[in-house]
């Protein structure tokens, strides 16, 4: 039971990392500041430029 | 006292020892058996599980001793040297990251279309070459290539193969690199869209549901952006029902009198619409479309190759084609060519995939914590590729192999009408029959299976088989099918509106060089200039595809699989540098063998794809051929303007080959004359790799 639930939580983990919402919670936490519609706007923006200017894998 | 209680452990410890020998002892001699089970076996049909055990127990040996060797030898990881994501660390790029979740985050990024389609296509060889390829290919080559950028790139503060093949190799290799990933992602974006207008011509139910997917990710994309910011996985489950019921209304649709004639599109209608979406897919806000699409696509991929993976565990399916097939003599109807070189660019990212060097040299060196997490997540992740290219194969192998070669074979060869199809396919020894193939189209919900080229259908039916098989039964084909359709096609139209937007920066930022202004990412006019610089660029080739009447695989598949091998020539071209500078020369065959072969394969491939005389092999012989038959006047007036562009396509193809090959010659040349000069003495052997820092972080903390 015990293996099932942190395979659980290692699965929720993986998602929310595929999601960003985990890098959303590292920004906050690095700026020190609450989450709010424009904070993630601009967390957001900021990622997914980033993240479209490299090339997606085949 | 020390000694009576340490000897009762160090006997445990020895017996573990002696345990954990015989257990991969074990696994050795299982590997060998399942694939001289699956390389001996002639004239009777195979069950899938030989495949995936001998892919598991082949993948499990080269993990837990070939790449731990390279760790620990050659690379000499060192848990004690702190990563970048330790150094660097900001919150954004740089973050230390768990290696189970930074592996699954890597393989997400690896894993495309490519291990999908490329199996599928080279399975008109037979089950066994394509197979042993994927396999050996991975363990020897692939995951070498993906684990050593990986490792220098970690090394180096997360820069890029481009950076690095500038800073070792030189400014040329550098500049070179730029533009073969440029030209690549041009034929990629061309030949995954063709794939895509090939599984959706002429299928109102497909064609609805993908349709569809683009209102529900402007949904996704504003209900992020306004309604509910930051939740990603809450809209990327609403949008994966949507999709579902999507799926359902485009059944609804294809039985419709009133709607099935709007959605039932020509390829060159799909073609053109393609392009206009990757267009505004490149020039609009990527939160709108793009990045939702993404996420929605990404979990999506996840899910569909878990749930591949657990239905053929469950099913054990038995391949349907044979180990060989008689097309190993070149004349194969889906792409002409023999087995060496054809098979090897044909099957790339499942393998060993170029482009892979992009991912392990970008968001992934800049997360791990430990130096000594690239091994799973560098190697470990190709490894799982392989494995899916694997599931792949089976995926295409448990069809009839009269119905496989039905759906990839292209009108040009087998004949447009499905009598004279299933004739002429009947007479290579596959037989089938127009009431088989007209009772499984009527199944899956479509009009016709005949000629739906590009790999994608025939997946689609195999795993809808699989899944059939696994749950719902047989009366759930036509949903499974276009579920896979969907799946499919998802995410090519999300590396299609990527790749258009990183195309484009890549374009603005060579042009940047010419005119300040072009590479402004913020200027409108420089931005829709480059855009449609990139879109027209792939689009011609996928235009080209189009109307190629061969189906337009048999040209730019192989043209994909030379370039992203060429790219992964250049990777292993920095990757041996690096060893050599490192003091690792005799250690440089574990880059330089799979470096060898990939130069022998692409050289010969593009070599015989621009001057085969055969004339479905060569640009160059096909052109003539054309040539002598307006020069006859054997061609109607009708097709004479078609014939003229068919030629002019065919000797561009013969080009772009030629300029790949001129590209990757050039910092070949460049990387031995480095090598040599180390070697010689005659150059100092400097690598860039970051100073030495203590790490800091604690193995528990991540």
């Amino acid at each position: 039971m015990t293996r099932l639930r942190a395979l659980g939580r290692f699965i929720l983990a993986l998602l929310r990392e595929l999601a960003d919402e985990n890098a959303y919670h590292r920004h906050l936490a690095a700026h020190g500041c609450a989450h709010s519609g424009e904070e993630w706007r601009k967390f957001s923006e900021q990622r997914l430029r980033a993240r479209y200017q490299r090339a997606k894998c085949c | 006292m020390s000694l009576t209680t340490s000897a009762p452990a160090a006997a445990s410890s020895g017996l573990k020892k002696i345990l954990g020998h015989l257990l991969w002892a074990v696994v050795a001699l299982a590997a060998a058996f399942c694939l001289g089970a699956i390389a001996l076996n002639r004239g009777e049909h195979i069950n899938s599980t030989w495949l995936v055990l001998a892919a598991a127990c082949t993948y499990a040996l080269g993990f837990r001793f070939y790449a731990k060797f390279i760790a620990a030898r050659v690379m000499s990881l060192n848990n004690q040297r702190a990563t970048p994501a330790e150094r660097l660390e900001n919150g954004h790029d740089f973050e230390p990251t768990n290696k189970w979740i930074l592996f699954g985050h890597h393989f997400a990024a690896i894993a495309g279309p490519g291990p999908l389609v490329g199996p599928v296509l080279a399975a008109q060889f037979g089950y066994l070459p394509g197979t042993l390829w994927i396999i050996v290919g991975a363990v020897l080559g692939g995951a070498v290539q993906d684990f050593v950028i990986l490792f220098a790139s970690m090394r180096r503060d997360g820069k890029s193969l481009g950076q690095m093949a500038r800073e070792e190799i030189g400014k040329l290799g550098g500049f070179v690199a730029l533009l073969t990933v440029l030209l690549i992602m041009i034929i990629l974006l061309a030949v995954v869209a063709l794939v895509v207008v090939n599984a959706l011509a002429g299928s109102p139910w497909g064609a609805f549901t993908i349709a569809v997917t683009m209102p529900i990710a402007v949904f996704m994309g504003l209900y992020l952006r306004y309604w509910r910011p930051g939740r990603v996985l809450e809209c990327s489950a609403i949008g994966f029902l949507l999709v579902i019921a999507a799926i359902f209304g485009g059944q609804w649709v294809a039985q419709s009198a009133a709607w099935a004639p709007v959605f039932t599109l020509s390829a060159l209608a799909l073609a053109f619409a393609i392009i206009v979406y990757g267009f505004l897919a490149s020039a609009l806000p990527v939160w709108l479309l793009l990045a939702p699409r993404d996420y929605l696509s990404t979990f999506v991929k996840l899910g569909v190759i878990f749930l591949l993976a657990v239905g053929i565990i469950f099913v054990r399916p038995e391949l349907e084609l044979p180990a060989f097939t008689r097309f190993t003599d070149g004349n194969g109807p889906i792409f002409a060519g023999k087995i060496f070189p054809f098979c090897f660019i044909t099957i790339a990212c499942g393998a060993i995939s170029g482009f892979h060097a992009l991912i392990s040299s970008g968001t992934t060196p800049k997360m791990i914590a430990k130096e000594w997490h690239a091994w799973p997540v560098g190697y470990g992740s190709m490894l799982l590729e392989s494995f899916v290219a694997v599931m792949a194969m089976i995926a295409a192998c448990v069809m009839h192999p009269g119905v496989y070669f039905a759906v990839n074979s292209p009108a040009g060869i087998v004949g447009a009408t499905p009598a004279a199809a299933v004739a002429t396919i009947s007479s290579w020894g596959f037989p089938v029959s127009v009431a088989e193939m007209q009772s499984l189209a009527r199944a899956v919900g479509e009009q016709t299976l005949f000629h739906r080229t590009g790999g994608a259908p025939s997946l689609a039916l195999g795993m809808a088989h699989i899944f059939a098989r696994s749950g719902g039964g047989q009366g759930l084909i036509g949903f499974w099918y276009h579920f896979a359709i969907m799946f499919e096609a998802l995410f090519i139209l999300t590396i299609i509106d990527a790749g258009t937007r990183v195309g484009r920066f890549m374009l603005q930022d060579l042009l940047g060089h010419v005119h300040p202004a072009l590479g402004r990412t913020s200027w409108m006019p420089g931005v829709l200039a480059t855009s449609s610089a990139v879109v027209l660029a792939w689009g011609y080739f996928l235009y080209q595809g189009v109307r190629d009447p061969l189906g337009g695989i048999n040209s730019l598949w192989p043209l994909f699989g030379i370039a992203n091998q060429l790219l992964a020539t250049i990777a292993l071209c920095v990757a041996t540098t690096i060893l050599i500078k490192m003091y690792r020369a005799r250690y440089i065959w574990i880059t330089g063998l799979p470096l060898v072969w990939l130069v022998t394969v692409t050289f010969a491939a593009s070599w015989q794809k621009i001057f085969s005389p055969v004339p479905r092999i060569g640009f160059l012989a096909q052109a003539d051929q054309l040539e002598a038959a307006l020069r006859s006047g054997t061609v109607a007036t009708a097709n004479i303007a078609p014939t003229q562009t068919l030629i002019f396509n065919a000797r561009l193809d013969a080009v772009i080959c030629a300029v790949f090959l001129v590209l990757v010659g050039v910092i070949l040349i460049d990387s031995v004359r480095v090598w040599t000069g180390i070697l010689r003495g005659t150059r100092t052997s400097q690598v860039a790799e970051a100073p030495f820092v203590l790490s800091h972080l604690a193995a528990e903390e991540v």
